[in-house]
């Protein structure tokens, strides 16, 4: 066996690996142009929209490094749909794969309004942000309640006929009934985690180091939690689930894959290493054949818990 | 006024439209430099092949192989000017040691390869009509001077470099005090410019004096003023030239990506239709300041 299958499904969408580019550390797509052949992976998240334009939170700092990751608080800055479609869409649709588009608002309606605006636009899936710890309102306000996420989830289901993954925040109690609402809401996937709430001081100051106070955590520090996630909810859900946080090798997607997740998404890793998803891909598909399974969909979910 | 029509039709082709390479470059010289500066000289021909004064690097701290697993520490790359070009493959990097980041590519030697990406961003106009450039560098801000100042004699500009420090030792290079004489940074000057300098425990106040001793001097059609250094001297710089030159101000900012796509650099500047934010790393760093919307503008960057 030398070319193991790692096509890979979420909904109507086909890709031809699991791996996707997170949402946010990609932008519309052109900023990375030229630096990794980013046509192989199987998707690519674009930054959110909005229905309209967002300046985002003040700079000077929006992002702080921490620890073996990053805290950021942009605060979904964005260009708005109209533009989204028209400027940026383009340039990100010269890839060659598919593109995912990643839109928030702040009511149920914002986000059908973003997916009608989408309906005939080039992109293969719809991601729902309801989990943005960065704004006032909408973002995690959605997230952290399951009723909430899933009347999100089943507006954009009744506006669009595109695959719908939902991304959670980890920032709640328990997670896994937030992901069994949106499925039953009509999810085609669900996709986590967003960033963990955090916090830098700059003692000197005695100040926060974020012009918003408060950000997400992004990076390699929060994987083992995100991997505790993605294992309970992939548990609990039929649909497919993209895991992602902190994912920087492919063992780390692996990680990921064996707890239950269908498909990942690499993120920070892509700041330091713009071909770091190219690495994971390379990495799961060695590591299909030396452990000979023919397709990476059999080893979803397939940890032999201990004990 | 001089330069509106440049101010105008500024370039906002996004970096990504141009050339930009991933390269292992080999470290081929370092030096310690005063104040606890390094200069490292980088053998990287792809680049230096394509790059402009006020472009930076994007720098990974650690062994290119290393990449493959998260560090703990440094796990964003760097911003670094591009300090000066030594064709034809070379270019040199200032930096100062402040944290981590700094502290592993001090300790970088000759023969380690350093994985970078660049040149990346929008650096300093050159109008084609210039005739007269003043240079105004505070501290670390001197870094893509040398570059700047290589250039601008290179195609025969009259170029003249104002240089501040809040001490003589916080500067990367020996300070030269005759008696008598001005004092002068003869590295620096060693580019064919002309070299003003003086020292200040103010941050931002020294080179602003220097130039308002002169600005009557300077203040003719074909003139640029270039600054680069803290903000409350770039602030300041803007104040004193009061719109009658155009004023490049290089705006530093805390980076993530360092292409334009995780918008944690962006800075207040006034668009078209008002208010709005532009990158750092690539609309800018270099700005006109006349773009630059200074009153949302931050100084105190943690």
């Amino acid at each position: 066996m030398t070319c193991p299958d790692l096509t890979t499904r979420i909904g109507a969408m086909t890709m031809k690996n699991p791996v996707m580019i997170a949402s946010g550390v990609f932008g519309y797509g052109d900023e990375f142009l030229g630096l990794a052949p980013y046509g192989e992976l199987g998707a690519l998240v674009l930054k959110t929209v909005t229905l309209e334009p967002r300046r985002g939170n003040p700079p000077a700092c929006r992002t702080a490094e921490t620890p073996a990751g990053m805290v950021n608080a942009i605060g979904l800055e964005n260009v708005g749909i109209e533009a989204f479609v028209r400027d940026k869409l383009p340039a990100a649709l010269t890839y060659g794969t598919n593109l995912i588009a990643s839109i928030a608002g702040e009511t149920a309606e914002d986000f059908a309004a973003c997916a009608r605006t989408l309906e005939t636009a080039p992109v293969a899936a719809l991601e729902l942000n309801i989990s943005c710890p960065n704004v006032k309102s909408g973002g995690m306000a959605f997230g952290i309640d399951p009723e909430a996420s899933a009347a999100v989830v089943a507006a954009v289901k009744a506006a669009s006929g595109k695959p719908i993954i939902a991304k959670l925040t980890p920032n709640v109690t328990d997670i896994v009934t937030v992901a069994r609402a949106c499925e039953a809401a009509g999810a085609d996937a669900i996709s986590l985690t967003n960033t963990f709430a955090a916090m830098v001081i700059d003692v000197e100051r005695q100040c926060p180091l974020l012009a918003a106070n408060t950000g997400g955590l992004s990076g390699p520090a929060i994987r083992p939690a995100a991997v505790y996630r993605v294992f309970y909810v992939a548990r609990a859900v039929q649909v497919p689930v993209v895991g992602l946080g902190g994912i920087w090798s492919a063992s780390d997607a692996l990680e990921f894959i064996l707890a239950g997740a269908s498909a990942v998404a690499v993120g920070t890793a892509l700041y330091a290493d713009p071909g770091a998803a190219h690495h994971v891909v390379t990495g799961i598909a060695d590591y299909l054949v030396r452990h000979g399974v023919p397709r990476v969909a059999d080893l979803v979910g397939r940890v032999r818990l201990r004990g | 006024m001089a330069g509106r029509e440049e101010e105008a039709a500024r370039d906002h082709t996004p970096g990504s439209a141009r050339p930009r390479y991933r390269v292992l470059a080999e470290v081929m010289g370092r030096a310690s430099l005063p104040g606890d500066h390094h200069r490292l000289t980088l053998r990287a021909p792809e680049i230096v092949a394509c790059a402009e004064p006020g472009q930076f690097l994007q720098v990974w701290c650690h062994p290119p192989e290393e990449i493959a697993r998260p560090p703990s520490a440094a796990l964003l790359r760097r911003p670094l000017s591009i300090s000066r070009l030594r064709p034809p493959g070379h270019l040199e990097l200032l930096l100062r040691v402040r944290g981590v980041g700094g502290a592993l590519l001090a300790r970088k030697v000759v023969g380690d390869v350093l994985d970078i990406i660049g040149p990346l961003g929008h650096g300093f106009d050159i109008p084609s009509n210039l005739q007269l450039a003043v240079i105004v560098a505070g501290g670390i801000g001197l870094a893509p001077i040398p570059f700047l100042a290589a250039t601008l004699v290179a195609r025969g500009v009259r170029t003249v470099l104002l240089a501040g420090a809040t001490e003589d030792g916080r500067l990367p290079y020996r300070v030269e005090r005759r008696a008598g004489a001005r004092a002068t940074v003869p590295e620096l000057k060693a580019l064919g410019v002309e070299v003003d300098y003086a020292s200040e425990a103010v941050e931002g106040v020294v080179v602003g004096r220097l130039l308002e001793a002169r600005l009557k001097e300077f203040a003719a059609p074909g003139t640029q003023i270039y600054a680069v250094g803290p903000r409350a001297m770039l602030r300041n710089v803007t104040e004193i030239v009061n719109g009658r030159l155009p004023v490049q101000v290089s705006l530093e900012e805390r980076m993530a990506c360092g292409v334009g796509a995780c918008r944690s650099c962006v800075v207040p500047v006034l668009g078209a239709k008002g208010p709005e934010f532009a990158t750092a790393c690539r609309e800018g760093p270099v700005f006109y300041a006349s773009q630059v919307d200074w009153e949302r503008l931050r100084d105190d960057l943690p």
